[in-house]
């Protein structure tokens, strides 16, 4: 995968994300504010996704308008409005508006988001494996019984499953330290990716996270880029 | 001020710690009540409970559509942020958007005519020994829906 290749890629799937979560800013029960800064973000997003293909000598200016557009967005709910899934949107923001811009900054900056791709998924396996809540089952009955997280009551019943939970709780703990091991090898990097995307379909199916399941596919062409580079 | 104020929260997201579930604690809940006047006893009602039973059907959709969970959970950050944030202007901006979106809420469902005060609360839940115990955290003082929305 080439770097403009996957740059581009990223955008387009960036851009796409930005749609889908602009468009559930737009029902009617949001407040005219609401909708006015969201309106604005789906029509940059949407141009950009087709300028991608069509039009890449806009590319800069678009994204330039949407991060500018974001300084207005993050004091309007004091910070993220959906944790992680709004820290990675700005991440990939940041980094692809300085690829664009700054063709010396194209390889650092897409560079820097593939390692804080990797490091989302090593921080949060080992935070899990040094915490004996985790490895003992019982935090992830805890996310089940008490969090705001599972989406129906029918889902929260699974707390009651202790064995089933022990086991998805070391799956995710290995899988999460696993995946930036899987960089050294393009195969075994192409399937982690693939179990990544099903462990986040999870997530969204779960608990709801729907976000995070599309932001986080729109960063992989970097980690594919970085690992051809290195790894050659 | 635009743009500092931004670029402070944009920061975070520069150098994210992506510490995901380091800590797993039990998520406050919005009760509210619909009161006729502010010296009324309240009775109490979760805020939009999850429903009993999601469909895989209704799961797949919520993956292009999920704008009431999303905004449900960033209620439970805005509870989060007014139960441990020491920061006087995050709790006041967490506050005006509970009461806002609330009240938008119960005014669009119709609720609440002719009552005239809405009040809420947030309740931290944990385990007590086997017993699942909730303690109230957190009250806002009775506002009209109006006044919300």
């Amino acid at each position: 995968m080439t770097l403009d290749g996957a740059i581009a890629a990223s955008t387009a799937m960036m851009a796409a994300a930005f749609v889908q979560q602009s468009a559930e800013h737009l029902r009617p029960a949001a407040r005219a504010a609401e909708r006015r800064l969201f309106a604005m973000r789906i029509t940059l997003s949407a141009v950009l996704l087709a300028a991608v293909p069509l039009a890449p000598v806009a590319v800069p200016a678009l994204l330039a308008g949407l991060m500018l557009l974001h300084l207005a967005i993050l004091p309007f709910f004091n910070g993220p409005y959906n944790g992680g899934a709004d820290r990675m949107s700005l991440l990939l923001l940041v980094c692809l508006t300085l690829a664009w811009w700054l063709p010396a900054a194209r390889e650092p900056a897409f560079g820097y988001l593939a390692m804080q791709l990797l490091l989302s998924y090593a921080i949060a396996g080992w935070v899990k494996l040094v915490n004996p809540a985790w490895r003992r089952g019982r935090a992830l009955r805890d996310v089940f019984a008490l969090s705001a997280y599972p989406v129906g009551e029918n889902v929260r019943a699974l707390a009651g499953r202790p064995r089933l939970l022990l086991a998805a709780g070391w799956g995710v703990i290995l899988f999460e330290l696993a995946l930036p091991l899987a960089f050294l090898s393009r195969p075994a990097l192409i399937a982690a990716l693939a179990v990544a995307a099903l462990f986040h379909f999870a997530n969204a199916c779960l608990f709801g996270l729907n976000r995070f399941f599309w932001i986080w596919i729109a960063a992989y062409p970097s980690i594919l880029w970085l690992n051809e580079r290195v790894m050659g | 001020m635009f743009p500092f104020a931004g670029l402070r929260l944009l920061l975070p997201a520069i150098v994210p710690s992506w510490r995901f579930f380091d800590t797993v604690a039990a998520s406050p809940r919005v009760d509210y009540a619909l009161l006729a006047d502010a010296d009324d006893e309240a009775q109490w009602q979760a805020f939009r409970p999850r429903p009993a039973v999601l469909t895989v059907g209704a799961m797949l959709r919520r993956l292009v559509w999920n704008a009431q969970w999303n905004e449900d959970l960033f209620l439970v950050s805005l509870a989060e942020r007014l139960i441990h944030d020491p920061d006087t202007a995050t709790r006041a901006h967490s506050e005006r958007e509970l009461v806002v979106r609330v009240a938008r809420h119960l005014s669009r469902q119709g609720a609440g005519a002719p009552l005239a005060q809405i009040r809420i609360r947030l309740v931290a839940r944990g385990e007590d020994g086997e017993r699942l115990g909730e303690q109230v955290v957190y009250c806002i003082d009775p506002f009209a829906i109006a006044d919300g929305a």
